[in-house]
């Protein structure tokens, strides 16, 4: 194979697409981050929760006229009370059994609901929701760039953002960093499992509400996309190292990169196959991620 | 509960006859062109697989997201065999029916899974625990899913491979090497169950520290326990071949033959014996009957069950039934 | 009775069928040090456990002044004035010292106060104050049991649980360990205290028991144990028979 340089302003272009759209797979990772964090579950649902979200988002738009953008203070609003209904209703008696395979199932059974209820809805058919700036660029360091794209990752990044300050500067956010750490010494400090549990899933599902409104205005979307982004937010998860909330949007970002620059260089057939296989890697060689902090659990 | 009312050799019996009973189906008039012929087909294709994953995940502790992988390398593996006769060379020629069930071709589709499981267990369980490991397995099974996409013309790319005997006049082999297959790996495993290492196996599920303390490797049985796991998936992808004969990365590759086989172990209850076999017999009659009942809505349906199931049955059926299997 | 700060009757413990308490009464009145010793396995970590809600009893009850803690949940336990110190301290090591303290007062009641208990900590342990802003687990292994101690009597509890404070550290620093039991002591906190260290143990409590297999051996004051010849034979390796 040969390799062909680029010049310079592809590279560019290439990266900044990259990282625009990696950016919402770590939107997605910051969520599931949050859930496996406290309840140590894979909440595989999260990528189905996501085009559930696209999927209001657009109804929203064509039904109400509201902007996508806009509907941002709408979706998280529900997101956050939807995720709590859901710790509540469907994961509270299964966080207290030590098999986790309960609670993983529970998470595909919701997968499943979540992807034919739309199918049922909405049909099976690609889904998309076009405005007056979805052809839109901008400018971005000299390189042209989709508007959609950069919004969404201004979204990624303000989520991230409130989430890791929530988690760094509220008692209660700090809870729910102890509870990840050792649940044990932390229920020992009086926090309730349940409490943070509930409040882990109601931000991962706020989140995914977020992540909706930038999928829906970025790509063409079906009731079944949302696996993949599932599996490619556990990606961006592992890479940026699990439990870290903010390595987990540089994880997407990454991933975003890998995927641009596999795309570009070998073919789009090995973009996943690369991306899972990097997944793999820093599995086995770099377990606690690319970001690793000092005074892992000994 | 009824089963704890019953020793296990009562159990061991209603199982024997079971089987007999099973295996005496195709003599009754007009069986084997029923609905309920190719119904209880899947029933025992989707409970070897359930075995397969109780093996690993249930008397193993350690959860695999990858047994689709495993299934799909045993089909992909009997009809390349197949197809390009890499076996049986000249005899093919003289026996046209020399790959249907071909317990060589079969075996073979069971080794590369081991094979592939082992390459790819023995890194991730030596430095992954529990989580970590579910996690990579699931990216194993997409890397191999886009592997065989992209593997040109020896794996057919997007389309796949079709086996050269292209379709059958009756489901009766199908269904006897099925129930057999689904006997045999329930004998097996619960021999080995009974052996030093299945009760190794056991210890060092139930705490890894104490079993390496006392001189077992662990490793060498959680990977082998995942190689046993894999080789099951991969003689039932073998055996699916026989039926679908189609075999393409979106059929044999569906996540569905991890989840379901996954779901149908809970249900039944993991790391019991019989629990993978009654799981599937329940779940798949729930999801085949919904298909009928409500063809539109049935994947809901299936949902459903799974969420319900878990909610309410959350050890599962055979659940008194393993404490006394554990205890053994 | 009606004096008794933490009551445990009858305590039954086990862990699916293997058996881990049986039939154990203990008692602590407010104001002291009971000591819990016994040899490794004994069971006194399953007895912490079981009082501040880790474990379920099979058998037997548990009251905290008098209110039966039956089938309460850890964090309700916690909130009822109990701070228990696992085995093996339980910090969160990610976190900073400061924040460690601060969840050490997580409860509402006592969220309140967090000025002046945090006041205190740093009055009793001053290292804590010059490290505030570090990972917990940076710290040296007795600045890490100090912090466990520190973050606990954050919550100003009616009775603090160690288990096993001394282990893993030098003996000078087990040394500092033991005094500063004393003072807290001395400030009026009623302590719950498990040790291997046994000598030291029955030195600084008013009250002992001894665990043997899961069950009560032996119980006394400090004082009257230590000189018990039994136990010297058999803990504190006076004479080495066997």
């Amino acid at each position: 194979m040969t390799l062909n340089i680029p010049p310079p302003d592809i590279l560019l272009q290439l990266s900044l697409n990259g990282a625009l759209g990696g950016a919402m797979y770590g939107v997605a990772a910051v969520g599931l981050s949050l859930v496996f964090g406290t309840m140590r579950l894979i909440f595989l649902a999260q990528g189905a929760m996501i085009i559930l979200a696209a999927y209001f988002v657009r109804a929203l738009f064509y039904g109400l006229g509201i902007d996508p953008f806009l509907s941002l203070l709408i979706v998280v609003p529900v997101g956050l009370g939807v995720g709590w209904l859901v710790y509540q209703g469907l994961f509270r008696r299964a966080a207290a059994e030590a098999d986790r395979n309960i609670s993983l199932l529970i998470a595909v059974g919701l997968m499943f609901l979540i992807q034919n209820l739309m199918t049922v809805v909405w049909g099976g058919n690609t889904a998309a929701v076009v405005t007056s700036y979805t052809a839109s660029g901008i400018e971005i360091l000299g390189v042209r760039t989709s508007f959609t794209r950069s919004m969404g990752f201004l979204i990624a990044l303000a989520g991230t953002g409130l989430v890791v300050l929530f988690l760094r500067s509220t008692l209660v956010g700090k809870a729910v960093r102890a509870a990840s750490e050792d649940m044990e010494a932390a229920t020992l400090m009086g926090i309730s499992p349940h409490r943070v549990n509930a409040i882990a899933f109601a931000i991962g599902i706020a989140l995914a509400g977020a992540a909706g409104v930038a999928v829906a205005t970025t790509f063409p979307f079906n009731p079944f996309a949302g696996f993949i982004f599932s599996l490619k937010a556990l990606v961006a998860l592992a890479l940026g190292g699990i439990g870290n909330v903010a390595g987990a949007l540089a994880g997407g970002i990454i991933l975003g990169l890998i995927e641009a620059y596999v795309q570009y260089f070998i073919s789009g057939g090995w973009t996943n196959a690369i991306a899972y296989g990097v997944f793999l890697a820093v599995l086995m060689f770099k377990p606690e991620g690319l970001f690793s902090r000092p005074y892992k659990k000994a | 509960m009824l089963k704890q009312a019953l020793p296990q050799r009562a159990w061991t019996a209603i199982a024997i006859v079971a089987v007999i009973a099973l295996a005496l189906v195709p003599l009754l008039p007009g069986a084997v062109d029923s609905y309920a012929f190719s119904f209880l087909f899947f029933v025992f294709l989707y409970a070897i697989m359930a075995q397969g994953w109780n093996l690993v995940a249930g008397f193993g502790g350690q959860i695999s997201l990858g047994n689709h992988a495993f299934f799909g390398l045993g089909a992909y593996t009997t009809a390349i065999l197949w197809t390009g006769n890499y076996l049986w060379g000249s005899l093919y020629d003289s026996h046209p029916d020399i790959y249907y069930f071909d317990p060589v071709t079969m075996t073979l589709g069971g080794l590369v899974a081991a094979v592939a499981a082992i390459i790819i267990g023995l890194p991730l369980l030596s430095k992954l625990r529990g989580d970590y490991f579910a996690l990579g397995t699931l990216g194993f099974g997409e890397i191999v899913k886009v592997m065989f996409i992209n593997g040109g013309d020896f794996t057919g790319g997007a389309f796949g491979v079709v086996a050269p005997a292209g379709t059958f006049d009756t489901l009766l082999p199908h269904y006897l090497v099925g129930l057999g297959l689904m006997a045999g790996v329930g004998v097996a495993i619960r021999l080995l169950m009974r052996s030093r290492y299945g009760l190794a196996l056991i210890a060092v599920r139930d705490d890894e520290m104490a079993a390496s303390a006392n001189g077992i490797d662990v490793l060498k049985v959680k990977v082998s326990a995942f190689a046993g796991s894999a080789f099951i998936a991969g003689v039932a992808g073998s055996l699916y071949t026989y039926y679908i004969f189609h075999v393409g990365p979106d059929s044999v590759f569906d996540l569905d033959w991890m989840l379901l086989p996954l779901m149908m172990t809970v249900v039944g209850g993991t790391g019991t014996l019989l629990g993978p076999i009654l799981g599937a017999l329940v779940m798949y009659a729930v999801f085949d009957l919904a298909k009928i009942v409500v063809p539109d809505y049935h994947p809901v349906i299936s949902g459903l069950t799974i969420i319900l199931a878990m909610l309410f049955l959350p050890k599962g059926l055979m659940r008194s039934f393993a404490g006394r299997a554990r205890a053994a | 009775m009606a004096n008794r700060l933490l009551e445990v009757n009858n305590l039954e413990v086990a862990y699916g069928d293997v058996g881990a308490l049986w039939g154990v009464s203990i008692h602590v009145d407010p104001g002291t040090i009971v000591a819990i010793v016994g040899a490794n396995g004994a069971g006194k970590t399953t007895l912490l456990k079981t009082v501040s809600g880790l474990l379920k009893p099979k058998r037997g009850e548990v009251f905290l002044n008098g209110v039966a803690l039956a089938g309460k949940a850890p964090e309700a336990i916690a909130g009822m004035g109990i701070a228990h110190v696992p085995e093996g301290r339980g910090l969160f090591r990610q976190m900073t010292v400061l924040e460690n303290l601060e969840l050490g007062a997580f409860q509402p009641k006592v969220r309140k106060h967090f000025k002046q208990s945090l006041e205190k900590a740093y009055t009793l342990f001053p290292r804590l104050k010059e490290r505030a802003g570090q990972k917990a687990g940076s710290l040296s292994g007795g600045e890490q049991q100090m912090l466990a101690i520190a973050r606990a009597t954050m919550s100003d509890p009616a009775l603090l649980i160690l288990d096993e404070p001394s282990l893993g550290l030098s003996p000078i620093v087990v040394q500092q360990m033991f005094s500063l039991i004393e003072t807290l002591h001395k400030q009026g906190v009623t302590i719950l205290l498990v040790e291997q260290n046994i000598h030291q143990a029955l030195k600084v409590a008013d009250y002992a028991f001894v665990l043997k297999t899961g069950e009560l051996a032996m119980q006394g004051t400090g004082a009257d144990l230590i000189a018990d010849p039994e136990i010297q034979k058999a803990y504190m390796g006076v004479l080495e028979v066997q």
